[in-house]
């Protein structure tokens, strides 16, 4: 009972938290930032889903909350910090088109965009609840403001976080204006991993032919002397 | 009523003056400590206060008015501004009209002085130190007004005690929008008195310092009166921070217990915020002076957002 009366609480604490870090990601220049500020966010979605689960009560966004806990905020940061720490970068300093201060001006025109377009478009939601309204607004707001971390950022693996970020977008959204089967949610969850394994590939190794490319990954301690994994 | 007014006034004030120092050697604390450091006593900003009241005021040659008139002015607009900020009592009856933007003026009045004291005494490094904080203030004020529209929106109220008042009867579990608030707002502390990442207090070096630069020329019972208002008016903005997001025992009757349970709390709150502002400013190191306005954009950010959810909630 208790339960039921927080839940709303603490979702909408999560689903601001989730937005000032989508503000983060685009302004951090530190990568270990970056991926913490990913892995806080994704578990943020975790908490909003078990808080949905206790309001709703459907056994899919409880699925959908371990999933996530177990992909987005354990397994994928994982293998973006060992990519990271083979690859020796700490920062990322080079951004294109906009720099941190004018893409959080962007972002908050984005967000007043959305929340406009969706005034009008969720008009009925809106009168019903505003926490969905509140929910499909930051979902979209985040997927943008993701597509612009991709956008500003240069460095391969920002681009990938700004991907994932987008990601957790479509996902806030899908929880709270049209729930995504789980199955669908499973496969983007695939989706994820593997284009994090390519990342690692493309960014040790996008300028180099492939001849050369198993020097670049010996370089980079991808690859032992042997020929195998390190 | 207008007894009481003046009970709260004359308390407010008082207790702003005494704990003031103490919260700037609790800072001075945690920061040497982190860097391995005993650090200063926690009274010594009482003494370093007594020293230089008791030292001789010298004025370069070609000080003005305002070099004699800034230390006192600076300070008696900064205790105005403490009336107005209810520290550990709301009052039911406010003394002078507490309205924020009186307020904010105040703070900038203040400002302008040491700026003006800056220039006054034809030093180069003055004139570089209120060069550079006019520079920064020309950047920081639009912010604080958008920090400060976003209070007055979340609270419904122009009236610092009214602000105060309904932040009691909103706790923050449930109104996220006043712990969003709370980003911005520290991030003024930060920027308004001076401290690192935006300014070092610390140094004296001429290629970095701000606040520091302006007062290189004063000395003594001024540079006291300086060093104090310096004080107030990062206890005045932390009692702001602190009396929104965890208004938890501020008094709102008069009575002995409530004031003093109020008083105690308030330092308690204070001394956490000092800390947690000493181990930021441990964390990072002085930006770089172009590098200051994404710190602001920062605090804009979570103004514009503190206003955007308050309309959707």
């Amino acid at each position: 009972m208790i339960l039921t009366e927080v839940a709303p609480v603490w979702i909408r604490i999560c689903l601001i938290l989730v937005l000032v870090s989508g503000g983060f990601l685009l302004s951090s220049r530190s990568m270990s930032n970056l991926v913490r500020t990913y892995q806080f966010q994704s578990f943020l979605l975790v908490l909003i889903a078990l808080g949905l689960c206790i309001l709703e009560g459907h056994i899919t966004l409880l699925l959908v909350a371990v999933l996530t806990l177990v992909s987005k905020v354990w397994g994928i940061p994982a293998c973006i910090r060992l990519i990271q720490e083979r690859i020796h970068i700490q920062q990322d300093l080079k951004f294109s088109y906009l720099r941190p201060p004018g893409a959080l001006m962007l972002s908050i025109l984005i967000i007043l965009l959305v929340y406009v377009c969706f005034a009008q478009i969720l008009e009925s939601l809106y009168a019903a609840s505003s926490l969905f309204f509140l929910g499909s607004v930051i979902g979209v707001s985040l997927v943008l403001m993701g597509l612009l971390a991709v956008c500003i950022r240069r460095m391969a693996i920002s681009k990938v976080i700004g991907y994932l970020s987008m990601e957790n977008g479509v996902l806030a959204f899908g929880l709270f204006v049209t729930e995504l089967p789980f199955f669908i949610e499973f496969v983007i969850i695939i989706d994820l991993i593997i284009l994090v394994l390519l990342t690692s590939i493309m960014t040790v190794g996008i300028d180099s032919s492939i001849e050369e490319y198993k020097t670049r990954l010996q370089e980079f301690h991808l690859l032992s002397e042997e020929g195998g994994i390190s | 009523m207008i007894g009481e007014s003046f009970i709260f006034a004359f308390l407010n004030v008082a207790f702003v003056l005494v704990i003031s120092p103490f919260f700037m050697m609790v800072i001075k604390k945690v920061k040497a400590r982190v860097q391995g450091r005993q650090g200063p006593h926690l009274l010594q900003g009482y003494y370093n206060l007594a020293k230089l009241f008791r030292k001789e005021t010298l004025y370069s040659e070609y000080a003005g008015f305002i070099s004699r008139i800034a230390p006192y002015a600076a300070l008696s607009i900064l205790l105005v501004a403490a009336v107005m900020v209810p520290i550990f009592w709301i009052p039911e009856q406010e003394l002078v009209t507490a309205n924020i933007i009186v307020f904010l003026y105040l703070l900038v009045t203040g400002r302008l002085l040491i700026a003006l004291l800056g220039l006054d005494a034809a030093s180069t490094f003055g004139g570089m130190g209120s060069s550079r904080e006019m520079s920064l203030s020309a950047i920081i004020e639009p912010v604080t007004v958008v920090v400060f529209a976003a209070l007055v929106y979340v609270t419904g109220s122009f009236s610092i005690h009214d602000i105060f008042r309904t932040a009691t009867t909103m706790f923050p579990a449930y109104n996220p929008t006043v712990l969003l608030l709370s980003v911005p707002l520290f991030i003024l502390i930060i920027v308004e008195t001076g401290r690192v990442p935006v300014d070092n207090p610390e140094t004296h070096l001429e290629l970095t310092m701000v606040h520091e630069g302006m007062l290189l020329d004063t000395s003594g019972r001024n540079l006291a009166l300086f060093e104090l208002s310096h004080a107030v008016k990062q206890t005045l903005l932390m009692a702001i921070l602190l009396n929104i997001i965890l208004p938890a025992g501020i008094a709102l009757e008069m009575s002995a217990g409530v004031l003093i349970l109020g008083g105690v709390l308030f330092l308690l709150k204070g001394t956490v915020l000092c800390v947690i502002i000493g181990l930021f400013e441990s964390a990072y190191a002085k930006m770089r002076f172009f590098q200051i306005p994404n710190l602001f954009m920062i605090a804009f950010f979570f103004s514009i957002l503190t206003i955007f959810i308050e309309v959707m909630l």
